[in-house]
C-alpha cells in the first residue's frame, strides 16, 4: 500500500521525486541544457546533479550571408548545484519517447 | 468585498475551478518565452508547476522535442489552454 | 490612508467585468481579448473565446483559444473590449495586416 502511495504522481513535484537517482534532462534559461543523475532537490527545484553533461546553444548571424549559425558547446561536470529559478523543464530521459 | 473567487454564480469559473476541470485532458501550455508544450495534463499545483505526459515542444509552431514525462516550473507559464488551437501568421 | 466608501477597489472593477469581453495587455509584445469567466487574488484569469496577438521575430501571429488560465504575473493593463476596438487601430497603423480579423 505504502509503495503504491510512493509511486503515484499527485502533484507535479512527485515527478521529480520519482526521478531521484535517475538520469534526468533539465532545460534551463538562456538555452542551456543539462543531463545528469539527480541526487537531491527541493521545492524551489534547486538540484544537485552528478556526472553532468551541459550543452549551451548559441545562434549567431553571419555578417555577410546573414545565415544563422547554430553552435552547441558541451562540457562535463562531476557535480553541479543548479539554482531552481533558472529551471524551465525537467524530464526523465529514460522515459522520453 | 467580493473577490472573483468567492462568487458562486453558474457563469463564473475561477482559476481553481479551471484547474480542477482540466486534469487528464489534453492541454497547451504556453511559456513567457513563446515556447508551447502540448500534452496530457497529469497534475499541477498552486504555483502553476505542471506535470505533463506525452509532451511535445513547439518553437515558432515547429515541433522541436518530445518528452514522455515533463515537469514545467510554474514561473515560466504564460497560460494553460484547453483548446485545439488554430493559428495563422501575419505578414511581417 | 483615508477610506472613501464610494471608492471602487481595483479588484471590484475587474469583478464587474466577469461575463464580458476584456482586453489584456501583457508585459512585452503580447495582448489578449477574451470573455472573463473568473479571477483570483493574484489576478490569474480564466478567459474564454480568446484571441491572442503577439509580435515575434517571425512577424505577427494570432492565436484563437477556447478557454485559458492566464497567469496574472505578466499582466500589465486590463481594459474593456470597447477600448480595444477604439485604440487598437491607433496603436497598429494598419490593422488589416493581422491575418485574422478580430471577432466579436
Amino acid at each position: 500500500m505504502a509503495t503504491e502511495e510512493e509511486s503515484t504522481v499527485k502533484e507535479p513535484l512527485d515527478l521529480i521525486r520519482l526521478s531521484l537517482d535517475e538520469r534526468i534532462y533539465v532545460k534551463l534559461r538562456s538555452d542551456r541544457e543539462l543531463r545528469g543523475k539527480l541526487h537531491a532537490y527541493d521545492q524551489h527545484l534547486n538540484m544537485i546533479l552528478g556526472d553532468v553533461e551541459e550543452s549551451v546553444t548559441t545562434v549567431e548571424i553571419d555578417d555577410e550571408t546573414y545565415e544563422e549559425i547554430v553552435r552547441t558547446s558541451r562540457r562535463t561536470v562531476p557535480f553541479l548545484f543548479v539554482r531552481g529559478d533558472g529551471v524551465i523543464l525537467v524530464s526523465p530521459p529514460l522515459r522520453t519517447v | 468585498m467580493s473577490i472573483g473567487g468567492e462568487k458562486g454564480s453558474a457563469s463564473t469559473k475561477t482559476p481553481a475551478d479551471f484547474l480542477k476541470s482540466i486534469r487528464g485532458r489534453p492541454v497547451v501550455v504556453k511559456l513567457n518565452s513563446g515556447v508551447d508544450y502540448r500534452g496530457i495534463l497529469a497534475c499541477l499545483d498552486g504555483y502553476m508547476n505542471i506535470a505533463m505526459e506525452q509532451t511535445e515542444e513547439y518553437v515558432n509552431g515547429q515541433l522541436k522535442n518530445k518528452y514522455g514525462d515533463a515537469f514545467i516550473r510554474g514561473n515560466n507559464v504564460l497560460y494553460i489552454s484547453t483548446s485545439k488551437r488554430t493559428l495563422a501568421e501575419g505578414s511581417s | 490612508m483615508a477610506t472613501n466608501p464610494s471608492q471602487l477597489l481595483p479588484s471590484e472593477l475587474i469583478d464587474r467585468c466577469i461575463g464580458s469581453k476584456i482586453w489584456v495587455i501583457m508585459k512585452g509584445d503580447k495582448e489578449l481579448v477574451g470573455t472573463l469567466r473568473g479571477f483570483d487574488v493574484y489576478v490569474n484569469m480564466v478567459l474564454e473565446d480568446v484571441t491572442e496577438y503577439e509580435i515575434t521575430a517571425e512577424g505577427r501571429r494570432i492565436t484563437k483559444l477556447d478557454q485559458i488560465l492566464l497567469n496574472g504575473n505578466n499582466i500589465a493593463i486590463v481594459s474593456d473590449n470597447h477600448s480595444f476596438n477604439v485604440y487598437m487601430p491607433l496603436f497598429r497603423e494598419v490593422t488589416s495586416l493581422w491575418t485574422i480579423s478580430q471577432t466579436n
